[in-house]
């Protein structure tokens, strides 16, 4: 299935804090087009997953809304799934019954469900662990898993909220690069968080930098480099350059902020 | 990819289980033989009068006659069952009330403490308005033995649910599940470990109260031999019934609970496999 197109309206989230409301987002605008991949970075606190589950639909806007291909998205559903950061497997069930676990509830029969389960662990080549523990994994199969339990549902649009942060330098470029084919492959839209620079410019068609309390977007990178690409190619190197500038701006100004606060 | 070739999924190594049961019961057994020989050997120093202190041999024979004669088999039975029943009404109504508490934030707030101060009141307490509502019956045992576990099993349910991480949660929202689904298939599956624990804590609850109000009012079953057994003076048999509820508790906790505990633990790795 094609990935959707997604457009954030006025998008803002106000949260009750001990100090009384606090803004995590606020007049949110972006146009999403279907199948494109975009990176979100921004200072720590700014909001970045917030505005994923805003729209995952697992919390509600306090101002503005998210359009799914023109339609108002109302309340979570499969058609948007988030991989997290510290995977959320079930660790109740092997690998095999997380990657099936959607496709369960959604009554899917069991001879397709098994059908689907073996093509979607063998594209993160790992049909040979069908059958392990999620404690028997380490924390870059763990993210596999989590990216087939995704994908086997065939979502429209993917939200990653920094999926590989925990995971080692060597590692997080090899999931990277499992990412970029899977999205190749897919067309899914895809959403993805990340605090680190360089995952934002090795992956996204655009770069979103988010600036701090309130979160709200404060630039938008377009990013032509070729793909498939790596941290080594001279575009990726040259979006690394301009997305971390201004994205220093940005700590800058939200650490003054903070400071005046 | 950089996975390690040789996967630390597929390997477990485990002796057969019936020489890890058999070494797992040895410290038990030297306990055992221990505590009898203490027993035999004080007997002997005749400190006591027999009829105060009997001799393990003495405890023995009256437990094969007891035995023997078909009474001890009955009793073992018929409390077991009563055990049984209240146990698992105990369970359902404890999940139920654990659910709510959990649920309705407010109405746990409001509820809590006295669900606590309910599980500390002592069973034993509840026998006399048992006996009022439901004279001496089979109804006024269970209902003793299901109010005296009722609360305990849940305030441990209910802590049990309140240690699913809420990622879960979202997780299987994320994916679609809702309501009812998602109790079962997450939140039950999440809390397993902890709500096996919670249901060892009920059971022991429910077996102490209804032996206590077998002591007091049955007219079968262990408590009331041991009850019994007072009345007439014999205290092998006293002490003999103590023995036997001693055992099937021991029973219980390690083939039921311990067990079934272990099993749910190792399979998501809080145990390491042996």
């Amino acid at each position: 299935m094609k990935g959707a197109t997604l457009k954030l309206v006025m998008l803002g989230k106000r949260f009750k804090g001990k100090t009384g409301q606090m803004n995590a987002l606020r007049d949110v605008n972006l146009e999403i087009r279907a199948g494109e991949f975009i990176t979100i970075v921004g200072p720590s606190g700014c909001g970045k997953s917030t505005l994923l589950n805003l729209v995952a639909g697992l919390e509600e806007p306090t101002t503005g809304w998210v359009e799914m291909d023109g339609r108002q998205i109302r309340g979570p559903g499969a058609d948007r799934i988030v991989v997290f950061q510290d995977a959320a497997l079930f660790p109740w069930l092997d690998v095999k019954g997380n990657v099936e676990f959607g496709l369960r509830v959604s009554g899917v029969r069991r001879k397709k469900r098994r059908e689907r389960v073996s093509e979607y662990l063998k594209m993160v080549q790992l049909e040979r662990f069908s059958r392990a523990r999620v404690h028997e994994l380490s924390g870059g199969m763990k993210q596999r898993v989590a990216l087939a339990r995704a994908l086997v549902l065939r979502p429209r649009v993917l939200l990653m909220d920094e999926p590989f942060a925990a995971l080692d330098v060597q590692t997080r470029e090899e999931m990277q690069s499992v990412v970029q084919d899977l999205w190749l492959r897919s067309g899914t839209t895809t959403l993805f968080v990340t605090h680190d620079v360089r995952e934002a410019a090795v992956l996204g068609d655009r770069i979103v930098v988010l600036s701090g309390r309130p979160g709200t977007v404060s630039t938008v990178l377009d990013n032509r480099a070729r793909r498939p690409r790596t941290l080594e190619d001279l575009e990726v190197v040259e979006a690394i350059r301009r997305s971390n500038d201004i994205l220093k701006q940005e700590v800058q100004w939200s650490n003054q902020l903070r400071a005046q606060l | 990819m950089v996975e390690p070739a040789t996967s630390p999924a597929v390997k477990r190594n485990r002796e057969p289980r019936s020489t890890r049961n058999f070494r797992h019961l040895i410290p038990m057994v030297v306990v055992a033989v221990a505590f009898v020989s203490i027993w035999e050997l004080i007997f002997r120093l005749q400190i006591w009068k027999p009829i105060l202190f009997p001799s393990p041999g003495a405890v023995a024979r009256v437990l094969l006659d007891l035995w023997n004669g078909t009474v001890l088999v009955r009793a073992i039975g018929v409390t077991l069952s009563r055990l049984a029943v209240g146990f698992l009404i105990s369970l359902v109504l404890g999940a139920l009330l654990a659910f709510l508490m959990v649920h309705f934030v407010t109405f746990g707030k409001g509820i809590q403490p006295y669900v606590l101060g309910l599980q500390t009141f002592p069973s034993i307490g509840w026998v006399p308005l048992s006996l009022l509502w439901f004279g001496f019956s089979e109804a006024a045992l269970l209902f003793v033995t299901i109010i005296g576990s009722l609360f305990a099993v849940s305030v441990s349910f209910a802590d049990a649910l309140r240690t699913v991480p809420p990622v879960y949660l979202q997780a299987a929202r994320n994916m679609g599940t809702d309501g009812m689904d998602l109790i079962l298939r997450v939140t039950v599956p999440a809390a397993l470990p902890h709500l096996i624990s919670a249901a060892k804590v009920g059971w022991s609850f429910a077996w102490r109260s209804l032996i206590g109000a077998e002591v007091i009012f049955a007219t079968v079953g262990l408590g009331f031999l041991l009850g019994r057994g007072g009345d007439v003076g014999n205290i092998a048999q006293v002490m003999g019934v103590m023995i036997v509820i001693l055992v099937i508790g021991i029973l219980v906790d390690r083939w039921v609970f311990s067990r079934t505990q272990e099993w749910a633990s190792r399979r998501r790795g809080l145990i390491p496999n042996r």
